[in-house]
């Protein structure tokens, strides 16, 4: 007990700091205002929590790296046990998954609060206790979800987490674009949770447990009903298993914006550019990812699951890529990259490669935080302008933005030896060698290769578009960058880009971080639960062939695009048209909106007021006939008769009660 | 399957009527112009042989359960059964002349019009055999669905939209409670029949009680609802102002009828009395007849006088169940005074606002009681049939109206609640007031402008009108028949 104190305090204050610190400033927004705080208390606040969780996450990492920790560090009981059934717990779940990532979570969060106070504070923003506060609240749900000890407690912040970034991209609430964006990422990931809810429940009926860790677990239960081929929920254990892992894939790709609930992601780009950071790099959507990733366990015991979370993973990596292709927007590039990036993560996960899952997720964060952190410098240099078209020739006016850019965009390429190319070989690799005996994984599997060029493409077109050629407008002529709070971000993001692969560089021969999740025993479990491989013997032929292809990819992209002064989509067919529109899914979705749905509440609207109201409002000639004294009961509205109808029933029972003496 | 057909032949009526209407709904399908008349022969036809079946029946003294003792046939159904049936052809008779004049775009809609009043009227019979709080719970919703429907069946006539939407709101809102009291009662005693709720309740211990009698009071306010009893009436005066008034005289006659046979058999075979439900009946009852006769003397429409009357009238016959004490003869010759009640009600209510469905609607006269001035003297076959109507509502001896008030009191006496009686006495003499009020207009007021002129003569109507008028009467002196098979079925019913 006494040897972990330090560990277990430490997790506990992680998520804690960041929600102390959103408590304390909406507390000073309550203060009168010459004695409340305004943006630069609330900006320090906010920042110093994350720094305090920071310093956190890395001691708990380092103690669980180097003492091989895997426990439950806190269990506090928030409901008693009904009947037979165990009490409901809040716990902090400290293992090498949850240590990772909240490091991951707290140093992207970190240096995208520093960036703010560039891009927000300096810029003159109003709302700024709103900003933290909201970036604080975010930061400690996202942080508590990564530490949740069970289903329950990561459905609840997997919620809160969904609250934020609705707060945050809907930030610039009277711009109608930004407040229908947040509003559209709320309710399309809201949709994808309902089946996760439905999920949670089904877990808690089927297995009687929640908890993610130790004897007691979900999992353990969930193999212990297979072994058994108990009826669970009135079905074979294995299909229970299939359809709960299913339903609570819904949140994923809800959160994840897996096809076909991406369409919420691009719009979120409303929102300011270090929020869209954040989202893509280490919260909203890698909570998807990662939720997939702490019950890796129960999806390894169906092989249908793992299936279809290979599918969604490998169809929406190109997808989403082939979107990017014909973007203008800065920031909807990188959105659709972050679609089809999380895309390569689900197509690892479902090919039973957790470390290359988690690996990605990792270098992901790091180098989409620092595309976005780049693209939001541009963005301020352009005062807002965040058309390519209107860019061009950057390299020479910032370089230090220039430089990092350029590392992130190699490492989201995947080229060789930046930090992306180590980890989407990984996803590939897993994907190749089980479709040795899953023959439909070739299907993902050749998706994720395809993907691999047209990412290489996009990435350099954006490239060359933002940072090469002459500048295109005045605008981009002048163009200047900031002081040090984008200098240290885009630094150490951009040195993160460029060497965080060297952790598990398998061709290498390097397996650090696989050795530090313990990866061998979510290799064993998907071996024995869905007949996969039992770890990856590295491919070099494979290797080889997805530098080539993300290489060629890039300098396609590069040639096309370097010195192109007028948009070339002007030249662009039906191809063209139907990527510009994103596949109409976005025109399916508004047409089932508002053509089928819009119109039907409108037809139950009309009911509404014209007939109901119009009883209720309406005191007409029916009970014009009534005399006075009956009148006054006898009113003619509805919603009196009904009050009638209620209370009589409660005076009723109040009678009969009590001369019954029931009470 | 000849031996399982034969299991069925008790529910004769039931399927002669739900295969009248399924008929006529393929006639209806498959011929290329609206015969209106030809679905009102068919349903005619379906609801004679289902009465004829009834007769039978009651004569035979059939006793048999179905569907896994869900349907129960037995004469305490089977007398009720006759009575809705009574009510449904008298208004199936008079639809036709009134909707063609009345509303005459809906002429084309009349096989609707029979389909509905039939489904409902199925509805209704089944309510009569519901053994099981299920089964009961699916009739009431046959029974109350269509319902809705024909009150709204004049489309285009605001008040009767308004009232089909005021009686479907809180007939949802009334279903939900009721529902809510049947899980209640199946919480406290797992059974859904009511024989098994009663066998649960008999052995249980106290604490089951309290549940029990929750659920068993807030299905009591699902149930009154259906029989229009304070304060469940509300929707009572408007849905029928609203309607058609062949629709409002098929409500408050059959449908009411309906109600109160699934509360009678509900709550004396299920429900023991220590669940202190009988407080509950006698405070309804009063209530209610108390209500129902005020509120009806200071009506200014017939019409709505007369929807102020029946409720009074559910009123009276709550008494014939708060006077219960238990499965003994006094008891049994209560409930079967109700039920004759009941009968002889259908009759003359059904008359009564027809005759209004006449003067009303079909003649245009106007609604208020100074619009029927001198009426009678125009039309003296109506006059009288309506002077036949309102003295035996009122409970004087011109009609069967007397004597089965008469036996309800005396049920009450008997049983030792001479309170109710007293009281249901004193409403009586009330009811005198208003009733009488109709007929003096109709017969010694002078109408102030010109005297209206009264077109036409319809034949079915006057047919119905004068069949319940010549019923009440004849009843008057074949009382005996009526009150002997309704206290012999109540008797059978509580095994005395």
């Amino acid at each position: 007990m006494s040897e972990t104190a330090l560990v277990e305090t430490a997790a506990v204050l992680i998520p804690t700091v960041p929600l102390a610190a959103f408590a304390v400033i909406l507390l000073g927004a309550l203060l009168p205002k010459e004695r409340g705080f305004g943006g630069t208390t609330s900006t320090v606040a906010a920042i110093a929590s994350v720094a305090a969780s920071l310093v956190l996450s890395a001691l708990v990492f380092f103690e669980t790296w180097t003492r091989e920790l895997d426990f439950v560090a806190v269990q506090a009981v928030w409901v008693d046990a009904i009947g037979d059934l165990p009490d409901l717990t809040v716990g902090i779940l400290v293992d090498p998954l949850s240590a990772l990532m909240a490091l991951i979570v707290s140093v992207v969060a970190f240096l995208v609060l520093v960036f703010s106070k560039y891009y927000m504070n300096d810029e003159g923003e109003t709302g700024l206790p709103r900003y933290y506060a909201a970036l604080a609240l975010f930061s400690g749900s996202m942080l508590a979800f990564v530490f949740s000890s069970n289903l329950l407690m990561a459905f609840i912040f997997f919620e809160l987490v969904g609250l934020c970034s609705y707060l945050l991209i809907g930030f610039w609430y009277d711009r109608p674009s930004a407040a229908s964006a947040a509003k559209k990422a709320f309710l399309v990931t809201r949709f994808g949770d309902y089946f996760f809810l439905v999920g949670v429940a089904a877990v808690f009926a089927g297995f009687g447990t929640f908890a993610f860790h130790g004897d007691d677990s979900l999992f353990v239960a969930a193999q212990s009903a297979l072994e058994a081929d108990e009826t669970v929920l009135g079905v074979s254990a294995q299909t229970a298993v299939t359809v709960v892992a299913l339903l609570i894939l819904g949140g994923v790709i809800g959160k994840s914006a897996q096809f076909p609930l991406h369409t919420w992601l691009p719009d979120a780009m409303e929102g300011p550019t270090p929020v869209s950071a954040l989202i893509h790099a280490a919260t909203m959507v890698a909570a998807g990812v990662y939720l997939v990733a702490r019950t890796f366990e129960l999806y390894a015991l169906s092989p249908t699951a793992l299936l279809v979370v290979a599918f969604v993973g490998g169809f929406t990596a190109l997808f989403a890529a082939t979107m990017a292709l014909v973007m203008d927007d800065i920031k909807q590039v990188l959105a659709y990259s972050t679609i089809s990036q999380y895309g390569y993560m689900m197509l690892a996960l479902g090919a039973g490669g957790y470390t290359a899952a988690v690996f990605h997720l990792m270098n992901h964060a790091f180098f989409k935080a620092l595309l976005f952190l780049g693209a939001g410098s541009v963005i301020i240099a352009l005062h807002h302008k965040q058309d390519m078209w209107e860019m061009g020739g950057l390299r020479r006016r910032m370089p230090v933005t220039y430089w990092t850019f350029l590392a992130g965009s190699l490492a989201l390429a995947g080229i060789a030896p930046f930090s992306g190319y180590w980890s989407k070989d990984e996803a590939l690799l897993a994907a190749f060698r089980n479709a040795a005996n899953e023959p439909l994984l070739y299907i993902p599997f050749a998706l994720g290769m395809v993907a691999v060029v047209v990412t290489g493409f996009y990435t350099f077109r954006m490239v060359a578009l933002t940072f090469h050629g002459e500048p295109r407008t005045d605008a981009a002529r002048d163009a200047s960058e900031g002081g040090i709070s984008v200098y240290v971000p885009l630094g150490v993001l951009g040195v993160l880009a460029v060497v965080a692969g060297f952790v598990n560089a398998a061709p290498l021969g390097i397996h650090a971080l696989a050795d530090f999740l313990g990866a061998s025993a979510f290799y064993e479990a998907a071996a024995a639960g869905a007949g996969y491989v039992d770890g990856f013997e590295v491919s070099y032929a494979l290797s080889v062939a997805a530098l080539v292809l993300a290489v060629a990819g890039s300098a396609a992209g590069f040639k096309l695009y370097v010195g192109a002064d007028e948009p070339l989509k002007t030249r662009g067919g039906a191809t063209t048209r139907v990527l510009e529109k994103k596949y109409y899914l976005d025109h399916f979705q508004v047409w089932l909106a508002e053509d089928v749905t819009y119109r039907f509440s409108k037809l139950l609207n009309m009911f509404d007021l014209d007939i109901v109201d119009g009883v209720v409002n309406g005191t007409s000639r029916v009970s014009l006939g009534s005399g006075d004294a009956i009148r006054r009961m006898q009113t003619g509205v509805v919603a009196h008769y009904a009050a009638i109808i209620i209370l009589g029933t409660v005076a009723l029972v109040f009678i009969v009660g009590l001369v019954g003496g029931w009470f | 399957m000849v031996d399982e057909l034969a299991t069925l032949v008790p529910l004769a009526p039931e399927f002669a009527v739900i295969g009248a209407a399924l008929l006529i709904l393929v006639i209806d399908t498959f011929s290329r112009e609206k015969h209106g008349a030809v679905a009102l022969v068919v349903a005619f036809t379906g609801v004679a042989v289902a009465f004829v079946a009834t007769l039978f029946h009651l004569a035979e003294g059939t006793d048999a359960l179905l569907f896994h003792d869900t349907i129960v046939v037995d004469g305490f159904a089977l007398f009720f059964n006759a009575a809705v049936l009574i009510a449904t052809v008298l208004v199936l008779v008079s639809s036709t002349e009134y909707i063609e004049k009345f509303c005459p775009e809906r002429r084309e809609n009349l096989t609707e019009f029979a389909v509905l009043v039939l489904f409902a009227a199925s509805g209704m019979l089944l309510m009569a055999s519901s053994r099981s709080l299920v089964t009961a719970f699916i009739a009431l919703e046959l029974a109350a669905l269509p319902s809705y429907a024909l009150v709204a069946f004049a489309k285009d006539d605001k008040a009767g939209i308004e009232g089909a939407m005021k009686y479907f709101l809180l007939g949802a809102l009334t279903s939900a409670v009721f529902l809510y009291g049947i899980s209640l009662v199946y919480g406290a005693t797992g059974a859904f029949d009511f024989v098994g709720i009663a066998d649960a309740l008999t052995g249980a211990d106290g604490d089951v009680f309290g549940l029990a009698g929750l659920g068993v009071l807030l299905i009591l306010v699902g149930l009154g609802f259906k029989i229009a009893a304070f304060p469940f009436h509300v929707w009572a005066p408007d849905a029928y102002t609203g309607a058609p008034t062949p629709v409002a005289a098929f409500l408050s006659s059959a449908s009411k009828i309906a109600g109160f046979v699934l509360l009678f058999r509900l709550f004396t075979v299920a429900f023991p009395t220590q669940l202190d439900w009988l407080l509950a009946i006698q405070i309804l009852a009063v209530a209610t007849m108390t209500y129902g006769n005020f509120a009806a003397a200071v009506q200014s429409s017939v019409k709505r006088m007369l929807a102020y009357s029946s409720i009074g009238h559910a009123g009276y016959v709550l008494i014939a169940l708060a006077v219960f004490t238990g499965a003994d003869a006094d008891s049994a010759f209560a409930l079967g005074a109700g039920m004759s009640h009941l009968f002889i009600y259908a009759l003359m209510n059904t008359g009564a606002f027809l005759v209004v469905a006449l003067v009303d609607d079909y003649w245009g006269v106007g609604y208020t009681f100074e619009d029927y001035a001198g009426i009678a003297r125009q039309a003296p076959v109506i006059g009288v049939a309506m002077a036949v109507f309102m003295f035996s509502l009122a409970g004087l001896p011109t009609g069967a109206g007397f004597l089965s008030k008469l036996a309800v009191f005396a049920g009450a006496v008997n049983s030792g609640f001479w309170w109710l009686a007293v009281l249901g006495g004193i409403n009586s003499a009330l009811s005198l007031y208003y009733y009488t009020r109709v007929l003096k207009w109709m017969w010694v007021e002078e109408p102030e402008g010109a005297t209206p002129e009264l077109e036409g003569k319809p034949v079915g109507i006057y047919a119905a009108i004068l069949v319940a008028a010549v019923g009440t009467v004849v009843l008057l002196f074949a009382f005996d028949p009526v009150l002997s098979t309704a206290t012999e079925a109540a008797e059978s019913l509580l095994g005395v």
